[in-house]
């Protein structure tokens, strides 16, 4: 392009040069001053690849992860807040016992406490092997009492629990307890401890012990220990939790048909070996023999009696329930929020930091999946990316 | 757009009407941008497309996708105008892929005769070889002359469009001019 020849073969090659339509341009410059809006693109779809770019859909793909992140954790809490305190491995316990049917918004905490079946076997007169299983329900305020009062009113599940249902229908042998505070005002007390009596004879049930004091607020007060028939302990606790303002209340359940079940065999272990020593003696000629026998008799038979005692003991711990009921004054509902009973700073403080976590594990979770699929999809765009290079350079090669 | 066959002049067309609003700085600049290398993009596409419906529609996308990703525009990785037409070589060079079939550079052959009737014939002639010539080249060589004669671009800026370096550029052009020329003496 030094020569006049290149220079009058550059002229022609601009003479050359393609131009657009008039019509082509006014239009262009229609579609540049509004912006370029979106074109369908129905002669040249190759060309609305662009659409598909991966960046396109990186916000919607972006916002519905988030969204799944936001579901999943919120299921999660909700699981979670309903199995608060539910270790994992008492689930497999409660298959193995008749399994409590849990109220919403109940908390609830059942721990083993005993070394299941095999602390049973090996402790047939330890009356404290078995599972146990507690349930805190902190009920505060009127409306509280007052739902409580109605459902246990109207259905007889005043407690959270329905052990009793379950366990009887199972023949399981299930120890259970309760505690409930009752708030009054000092006036009152001496007329709720009156209806306390009156709630514990209408349901066949044992004062135990009783105290009444009298006195200024946080003074006066009064404490019972009951024993109630089992079959109707809800019944009775709803009666009870009806008295007054409920501060607190505490049920806990612990499922003695192993070591229930163990001394009962023992027990007809025993007899059968009564019964044999008793062959013996009839068939004994000797003196020394006979004295022999005898005293192995005698130790049978207080073996035996021990082992009927406990059993005893067992079914009674079953059939009869221990309540505690204190009536507190001076305790207002803001005081109970030691019980749980209430929702504060901490709790709030509580609440988020496992949401937080839960949010974090469904995180960790989701990115577990979405990690190896991104990176197949990060593979898979730089191959068809290379690829279109490649089909480029080809075309003009 | 002028009929003038000739390049852009750029900034003397009133190509895009004012906006309502305010424009942004980047804005500015892209109008700028699409008033200079409308045409010039245009021309570049048709030659290498050898189909002005096409064309047309190569070019809008183009601009299309250079407004879309104006704000990923990285000035120290090149000049707008580079930058421009290595978006509409990807589109050109798709469409092309889409279609399986290989780039023709010449211009349409009803063009030239029809420029012919208006000119002598000697020019007509000359013009004609020109055209010819340009077919019998590679399509990378003639897609370095439309880069060079059709979008008038510097070769600097050719050497961002294609991803080589300027001396190599201006080497690669020589030789295609080169080979142009004397395939249009082989034609006379």
């Amino acid at each position: 392009m030094d020569t006049p020849r290149d220079d009058r073969l550059a002229e022609e090659l601009r003479a050359l040069r393609p131009t657009p339509r008039p019509e082509f341009t006014a239009e262009l410059d229609e579609r540049a001053a509004a912006g370029f809006p979106r074109r369908s693109r129905l002669r040249f779809p190759s060309l609305g690849s662009g659409s598909l770019q991966p960046r396109r859909l990186l916000l919607p793909a972006g916002g519905l992860a988030v969204l799944a992140i936001v579901i999943a954790t919120a299921v999660v809490s909700t699981n979670q807040s309903g199995d608060e305190g539910v270790p994992a491995e008492s689930y497999a316990l409660l298959d193995q016992k008749p399994q409590p049917e849990r109220r919403a918004g109940a908390p609830q905490t059942v721990s083993p406490a005993g070394g299941g079946a095999a602390a049973a076997e090996d402790s047939a007169g330890s009356e404290d092997a078995g599972i146990q299983y507690e349930a805190d329900v902190p009920v505060v305020g009127a409306a509280a009492q007052d739902a409580t009062a109605a459902s246990g009113a109207s259905s007889g599940t005043a407690a959270p629990l329905r052990l009793e249902a379950d366990a009887n229908s199972r023949n399981r042998a299930v120890e259970r307890s309760a505690e409930i505070v009752l708030g009054a005002d000092p006036a009152d007390v001496a007329d709720d401890a009156a209806e306390v009596f009156e709630a514990v004879h209408a349901h066949n049930g044992i004062v135990m012990r009783s105290s009444t004091r009298e006195g200024e607020p946080g003074e006066a007060g009064a404490r019972f220990e009951l024993l109630i028939p089992s079959a109707k302990l809800s019944d009775a606790l709803a009666a009870l939790s009806a008295i007054d303002e409920v501060i607190s209340r505490h049920e806990a359940t612990t499922d003695i048909t192993a070591p229930t079940v163990t001394t009962g065999e023992l027990l007809r272990d025993s007899k059968a070996r009564i019964d044999s020593l008793l062959a013996q003696l009839e068939e004994a000629e000797v003196e020394s023999e006979r004295e022999a026998v005898e005293a192995e008799l005698r130790q049978e038979r207080r073996h035996r009696a021990r082992l009927r005692a406990s059993l005893q003991n067992l079914q009674r711990r079953a059939d009869l329930s221990r309540v505690l009921v204190r009536i507190e004054t001076g305790v207002t509902t803001s005081d109970s929020s030691a019980d749980g009973g209430s929702w504060g700073i901490d709790e709030a403080l509580g609440d988020a930091g496992k949401i937080l976590a839960v949010a974090a594990a469904v995180t960790v979770v989701a990115l577990a999946i979405l990690g190896p699929i991104a990176l197949i999809a990060l593979l898979a765009w730089l191959t068809h990316r290379a690829w279109v290079r490649r089909e480029r350079r080809r075309v003009l090669s | 757009m002028d009929s003038d066959p000739g390049r852009s002049t750029g900034m003397e067309q009133t190509l895009v009407a004012e906006a309502k609003d305010a424009p942004r700085a980047g804005d500015l600049a892209f109008d700028r941008l699409y008033r200079s290398s409308r045409d010039d993009v245009y021309a570049y596409v048709a030659g290498l497309l050898r189909d002005a419906p096409a064309a047309e529609e190569v070019t809008a996308a183009t601009f299309e996708r250079a407004y879309r990703k104006r704000n990923r525009f990285d000035p120290e990785r090149g000049e707008p105008r580079a930058w421009l037409f290595g978006i509409a070589r990807n589109a050109a060079l798709d469409e092309l892929r889409r279609r399986g079939r290989q780039a023709e550079l010449t211009a349409e052959p009803a063009d030239v005769e029809s420029k012919a009737f208006e000119e002598d014939a000697e020019r007509s002639e000359r013009r004609l070889a020109v055209s010819a010539a340009l077919e019998r080249l590679q399509p990378r060589e003639r897609e370095l002359i439309a880069l060079k004669f059709f979008a008038g671009l510097a070769n600097a800026e050719i050497a961002q469009v294609l991803g080589i370096g300027e001396s190599n550029a201006g080497t690669k052009l020589h030789r295609a001019m080169t080979k142009l020329r004397e395939a249009c003496d082989g034609h006379a």
